[in-house]
């Protein structure tokens, strides 16, 4: 039967968000699975600079050492942001649109290659040298030129966003443990601190994006929905929020140089956009408004170079999530005010950071056990659940990353202290319930 | 054994699950949402029962009563949570509802409206049809679903990753089928029994129905005690037969309740159903 009922409509914005998101958790379990991923305790990275982790350290030793890297990877993440909202404060705009294309080539080339490099060694598929090098090109200059044009269709940006979270998150993957639980703890809570205090870098963002009503350049995943809204009154409320982002700094080469030969420093910034829309649904004679929760990440990423001659190169990612919500109240105006630039603005905006970290949890968590990467892919969904929630509660900019991330961390630890033993003793008696 | 051999039980397990979730879940994200939900409330319960269990662990491996023990303050632990699962999903889904219809203040304010009036009001707005009796059945199976993928996947799936591997691996409780292929089959069982109890309880705590509302826990605390007896040795041969005894018995009780219901709703209605 062709009726259709309300349940069809129910849930499709989140729905749009939770699958990429899924789909990027899975992929990068899929490759740190296939690829047995192993942190690389050499590689000197910006999340390394203090402690570099040996496993046959005592407990207190790592435990100092992670905490101690976790806050100069956050220390390093805010300068860079506050570097951010000055360039955007003096409308290096364009500046800052170039420098992400250019970050999103050099992730598809190089980290993207070489994960691709890997994967073909690992499964040994028989592809020549020269078929491979102009695949990668092809695909890099594909994802570069989606991100910012308008003209590309939306399917192609919303997989290239997806790639560059898949494989940003299994670069961050080779971290070594404790050093990604206590980064991932970190970067929650400067998240909550950046979005929610007042002198925070993204609180700033947003108040300068939404005062001179521009938007920012930033790196988001687009869902828009399927669903096509009937009312024609609506009208949509763009409410921009940023995230913090870095500027080019040589400041990386002082690490650099403490460590091997003079290698190149790239900052990577990926701005988020949150735009909010305002769905007007026309009721009896009288619109109504529904409103989709745009969450917004900004994330910021920073490369430093190779130690000798492997290129290895290991980014730090941050990415505060911001959302916003926007009312727009449109009860007086008539059906006949559709606008057509709506269609552009529908939908939720996640940030591409959210991606990366959501993944890098799971990513981790997948190094122990498929029953961790269960139990904490559902904590992440249900913490994301919750934000839309409490978005819509609070109706102001509210950061997404802390609640998923706490969650995760939670269930991962009880997980595999507590159910592990629990489960494992009951099936190999095959006794279920 | 293999890749193969590693998918195929995962499949057997999760196969049926599968195909239910993309014939009728993925079609409407709303039920997609409910068996997230549900999937999360199982391993809260999971967790807190290790948590309880912990300081007893590991069991002695001989004596049968602590098994015993142990699945049964489960399986009451469960139930107890499905009851509040209920009372909770519409506590949450009203939550929900009532941000959503914040504009209009008096679905806010009256908290004690039922899940249905609130849809049905919403809907009312919108201008759809109201929620039909298939939509609170599905509703319950989506939830259903999720408390049976969640026991597939923590009692089997998570132990399948050294079935991708060369070997296999033999219990000897039940020496003649590989442990993966016998634990793949007991999970399908459960899955079946999780997904179709969910919508007889679910009726049973809307229409009041006493008999529906005992006979899930009934049910759970069989299929869970069933288990039991492949403690003793070669039992699974006659455990997992009976254990697909009760899914069908629930199968079959949940198909008649379905069937009942929806000749009456059209004898109500006097329409074509959906």
């Amino acid at each position: 039967m062709e009726s259709s009922s309300i349940l069809d409509s129910l849930g499709v914005e989140i729905i749009g968000v939770m699958a990429p998101v899924s789909i990027c958790m899975f992929l990068v379990v899929l490759l740190t699975y296939s690829l047995s991923v192993t942190s690389d305790p050499q590689i000197r990275t910006a999340a390394n600079l203090i402690y570099i982790e040996n496993p046959s350290d005592s407990a207190t030793v790592k435990l100092e050492g992670s905490l101690e890297n976790a806050i100069v990877f956050v220390v390093l993440v805010a300068a860079v942001t506050f570097v951010l909202v000055l360039l955007f404060y003096y409308n290096f705009t364009n500046f800052l649109k170039h420098y992400m294309r250019f970050s999103a080539f050099f992730v598809l080339g190089t980290m993207g290659g070489a994960i691709f490099l890997s994967i073909i060694q690992h499964f040994s598929i028989p592809v020549d040298s020269i078929t491979c090098f102009v695949l990668l090109f092809n695909f890099t200059v594909l994802g570069t030129l989606s991100v910012f044009s308008e003209g590309m269709p939306i399917v192609v940006r919303q997989c290239y966003m997806v790639v560059m979270g898949i494989v940003v998150a299994a670069w961050f993957t080779k971290l070594p443990e404790w050093t990604t639980w206590f980064i991932l703890v970190a970067l929650a809570l400067y998240d909550l601190v950046a979005v929610l205090a007042p002198g925070g870098p993204l609180k700033l963002l947003v108040e300068l994006a939404s005062t001179r009503d521009q938007e920012l350049p930033a790196m988001v995943y687009e869902a828009r929905p399927t669903v096509s809204r009937s009312g024609g009154g609506g009208s949509s409320l763009r409410v921009l929020v940023g995230g913090g982002g870095g500027g080019v700094s040589d400041s990386g080469s002082v690490e650099l140089q403490a460590v091997g030969d003079g290698a190149a420093t790239h900052n990577l910034d990926y701005n988020a956009v949150a735009v909010m829309d305002v769905d007007s649904v026309d009721g009896v004679g009288r619109s109504r408004e529904g409103h989709s929760a745009s969450p917004v990440s900004s994330e910021h990423s920073r490369e430093l170079g190779s130690v000798g001659n492997r290129e290895s190169v290991a980014e730090e990612e941050m990415s505060p999530l911001v959302e916003l919500m926007g009312w727009g109240d449109n009860r007086e105006e008539p059906r006949g005010l559709a606008e057509e630039s709506d269609n552009i603005d529908r939908g939720i905006k996640l940030g591409l950071g959210d991606f990366i970290f959501y993944s890098v949890l799971v990513g981790r968590a997948a190094m122990y056990d498929l029953m961790t990467v269960y139990a904490c892919y559902l904590a992440i969904i249900s913490g994301l659940g919750c934000t839309l929630i409490l978005l819509s509660v609070y109706n102001k900019a509210l950061p997404a990353l802390p609640i998923s991330i706490m969650l995760g961390v939670v269930f991962y630890f009880l997980t595999r202290l507590l159910m592990e033993p629990f489960v494992v003793g009951m099936t190999t008696n095959l006794m279920m319930f | 054994m293999t890749v193969a051999a590693g998918i195929g039980y995962a499949l057997l397990a999760l196969g049926p699950s599968l195909s239910l979730f993309v014939s009728v879940i993925s079609r409407k994200p709303f039920l997609i949402l409910t068996l997230l939900s549900s999937t999360l409330v199982w391993l809260v319960s999971l967790i807190i029962l290790s948590g309880l269990w912990r300081p007893f662990l590991p069991l002695k491996a001989n004596v049968w009563w602590p098994y015993a023990l142990l699945v049964l303050s489960s399986v009451c632990f469960q139930e107890a949570l499905r009851f509040l699962f209920w009372k909770l999903y519409m506590l949450s889904t009203l939550i929900h509802f009532a941000l959503l219809l914040s504009s209009d203040c008096y679905a806010v304010l009256d908290l004690k409206k039922r899940l249905e009036d609130v849809l049905d009001s919403f809907a009312d707005r919108i201008s759809r049809p109201r929620l039909f009796l298939t939509d609170k059945l599905q509703i319950a199976l989506a939830g259903g679903l999720g408390h049976g993928v969640a026991h597939a996947v923590f009692f089997c799936l998570s132990l399948l990753t050294p079935a991708f591997g060369p070997a296999t691996f033999y219990v000897n409780r039940c020496s003649k089928v590989p442990f993966f292929l016998v634990s793949a089959i007991i999970a399908l069982a459960f899955v079946t029994i999780h997904t179709f109890s969910m919508v007889i309880a679910f009726e049973g705590y809307a229409k009041g129905n006493k008999v529906d509302q005992v006979i899930v826990p009934v049910i759970h605390l069989s299929a869970g005690m069933l288990t039991l007896v492949n403690f003793a040795s070669e039992g699974c041969v006659i455990g997992v037969p009976l254990l697909y005894l009760v899914a069908s018995l629930t199968l079959l009780h949940c198909g008649k309740m379905v069937w009942q219901r929806l000749i009456e709703s059209q004898n109500q209605s006097g329409s074509t159903l959906r």
